[in-house]
């Protein structure tokens, strides 16, 4: 188990990980300190990418609480149009 | 009436295929062309490559992308663009194309872009040659966006690029990283011929609509921004 405070060169640490990993590659997930917690939100592809995600940071910072709000974003049509008159 | 469809930051690998195909192969019935906005794939791979060509090859309406920086990181630019150019996808780069649609031409200039940030808090080539040679790079593409823009034969012009021209579609994000999300140098360059519409991506937690300084309207079209396939614009008559 990590002895590490939640501090802001932890979270520096994870918001690098999760771009400069080859296996995550994600610049669009925001990490929030909360108390002693790191919450994780932003949208992926695919629920693999948010169960990889996860999984890399649990790898990387055994014992770390980690709080996921990670969506999937959808990929219907849309409903309307834009008139950009 | 010109109907553009426009999504960016799809971040294609083998684990997207088939998410986003049910819902393009609608799109002709709800637009005359299809824009990307960069970020096609998630490393830049010949791999992830044909994934984009499987995914957005072979629709009935033309398919016109520029590359993103994820299209860059394994160095595999040539090989990504003759992959997607093979599946029919026309890839920009300071370069344009003209479509023909049922509502008139349209031509669309593209390039990547890059960042820099914006008037008054932006970069300049000043100092360290690294320093220089980031706010060069910016330049150069907004020389190359401007000039194919200014080449395009039609009276409805669309600028196409991944990072953003203005700092109002960035908002939600936060305002230290403006700098590698934009520059003002796009804007100015899409601001210098008349322009109908700016369509970019790559600011994940940004805001969909925004307005350059000279009053074009910019869509900011990254898939978790709009939250859907792809939106879609209905432009009129001739740019102003």
């Amino acid at each position: 188990m990590t002895e590490r405070p939640v501090d802001e060169y932890l979270e520096a640490e994870v918001q690098r990980l999760l771009t400069e990993r080859a296996e995550v590659a994600e610049q669009g997930i925001t990490v929030i300190r909360r108390q002693h917690t790191l919450l994780l939100c932003g949208e992926v592809e695919s629920v693999q990418r948010r169960d990889e995600i996860l999984r890399l940071v649990a790898e990387q910072f055994p014992g770390l609480s980690v709080q996921s709000d990670i969506g999937v974003t959808r990929t219907h049509p849309p409903t309307e149009a834009e008139d950009l008159l | 009436m010109i109907r553009v469809a426009a999504v960016g930051d799809v971040h294609l690998d083998a684990d997207v295929v088939g998410r986003f195909r049910p819902a393009l192969e609608r799109v002709p019935d709800h637009a005359d062309v299809l824009l990307l906005a960069g970020d096609l794939t998630r490393h830049g791979t010949v791999s992830e490559a044909w994934c984009v060509a499987k995914e957005f090859g072979d629709l009935a309406v033309p398919v016109i992308a520029v590359l993103g920086n994820h299209d860059y990181h394994c160095n595999e630019v040539p090989a990504v663009v003759q992959v997607l150019e093979s599946a029919g996808i026309a890839v920009l780069e300071g370069t344009g194309v003209v479509v023909e649609t049922t509502g008139g031409k349209l031509g669309v200039a593209g390039v990547k872009g890059f960042g820099g940030g914006f008037a008054g808090r932006c970069a300049t080539e000043f100092g360290e040659p690294e320093m220089k040679a980031f706010v060069h790079t910016t330049r150069e593409s907004a020389d190359r966006l401007a000039a194919a823009l200014d080449a395009l034969d039609s009276p409805v012009r669309v600028a196409l690029s991944h990072y953003a021209p203005v700092p109002d579609t960035l908002v939600g994000e936060p305002p230290e990283i403006y700098p590698f999300l934009g520059s003002y140098l796009l804007g100015q360059a899409i601001d210098s011929v008349p322009t109908t519409l700016a369509i970019h991506g790559h600011a994940h937690a940004g805001t969909e609509r925004g307005t350059t300084p000279g009053g074009v309207r910019v869509r900011n079209v990254a898939h978790p921004v709009i939250k859907h396939a792809y939106s879609v614009y209905h432009l009129h008559g001739e740019s102003t």
